[in-house]
């Protein structure tokens, strides 16, 4: 028939980058992880999440401040970290006292 | 032999004997794709197991779930339509199988038999009325909310509990970032209604999902119902 198959990632040479979330009690765990370009964009996509689940909380009335991204690779070694308040409007942050 | 396809099992026994000698199997491996944007519909297919994904494209590789059929639809729906094309993509997105008749034999089927032709009918308005509830959702549900209905339309459509899913489709379907359905499966595995592994989402508590997902289950699931036939 000759159909094509969806082609979602590249796994040929991206390596693969585990966002888990530390709520301040524990970590929910990225069990899948995504493969991206480096870890540039790893952070790239930690800050577009971030905004993202800040909308939700703040919808939802909670409060995620405490929150913070753990970047790891592949074997569990932590890369970098993002704090969910760092893309938050500087004006804000402030006015909150964060 | 009996079919697994709620449509091909809802026709008439004359009905089914006259699509049945055009009908060829097909394997659908996940991320099979079915219809390409705005490129002419080949073949419809029946579903006998797994799941197609409808997708609204926002470029070339991006876009929004907008609909999903398995065992109780057909993909292909254009062509019911009296539309050669559609701007949207669809493809596997759990591994299974079905009938597939080739485009031109079907329209002419369709023109033959009203029977047939009605029943497709019917779908296309069960299956519209899924699409708007998918709007009303996506409008005004919680991403919690939203998984919570997805997996349960999943469910229904397969006779395991266990659903083969990556956290890459869910995000796909949900039109978030992966973290946001990281946090949503943990949500709702918190609650205890499902059980997430790598790879695998099990439904454990189906009664106390529906209630969570709220007014996005349920109507066009009984629409379905009152339309076609059983869709579980």
């Amino acid at each position: 028939m000759g159909l094509t198959l969806i082609k979602f990632t590249d796994t040929k040479s991206m390596p693969r980058f585990f966002l888990h979330i530390d709520d301040g009690t524990q970590r929910i765990k990225d069990e899948e992880g995504s493969e991206l370009l480096d870890l540039t964009a790893a952070r790239g996509e930690a800050l577009d999440a971030a905004r993202q689940l800040w909308a939700s909380a703040i919808l939802a009335g909670h409060d995620i401040k405490a929150h913070r991204f753990v970047i790891t690779d592949h074997d569990g070694r932590v890369l970098e970290t993002v704090d969910m308040d760092d893309v938050l409007p500087k004006r804000l942050t402030g006015r909150l006292g964060l | 032999m009996a079919f697994n396809n709620r449509l091909l099992r809802a026709l008439s026994p004359a009905d089914q004997e006259t699509l049945r000698p055009h009908l060829r199997w097909s394997e659908l491996e996940r991320g099979t794709v079915l219809v390409s944007p705005d490129e002419p519909i080949t073949h419809v297919w029946f579903p006998e197991s797994g799941l197609t994904s409808i997708i609204a494209m926002a470029g070339t590789d991006q876009g929004i779930e907008v609909g999903l059929a398995g065992r109780d639809g057909l993909v292909g729906m254009p062509l019911v339509l009296d539309a050669d094309r559609t701007p949207h993509r669809i493809f596997m997105q759990v591994t299974g199988a079905g009938y597939r008749i080739d485009g031109d034999l079907f329209r002419t089927v369709l023109d033959d038999h009203a029977g047939i032709r009605k029943l497709l009918l019917r779908y296309v308005q069960a299956y519209s009325t899924q699409t708007t509830y998918t709007a009303l959702s996506n409008a005004m549900h919680t991403v919690e909310e939203r998984l919570a209905r997805w997996l349960l339309m999943s469910h229904d459509r397969q006779d395991a509990d266990e659903i083969p899913l990556t956290h890459d489709f869910l995000a796909l379907m949900l039109g978030v970032r992966r973290p946001s359905v990281t946090i949503a499966l943990h949500s709702l595995e918190g609650l205890g209604f499902i059980k997430a592994t790598r790879g695998l989402v099990l439904v454990r508590k189906r009664e106390e999902l529906e209630e969570f997902a709220g007014a996005g289950y349920g109507i066009p699931e009984a629409e379905y119902e009152r339309l076609i036939g059983q869709l579980r």
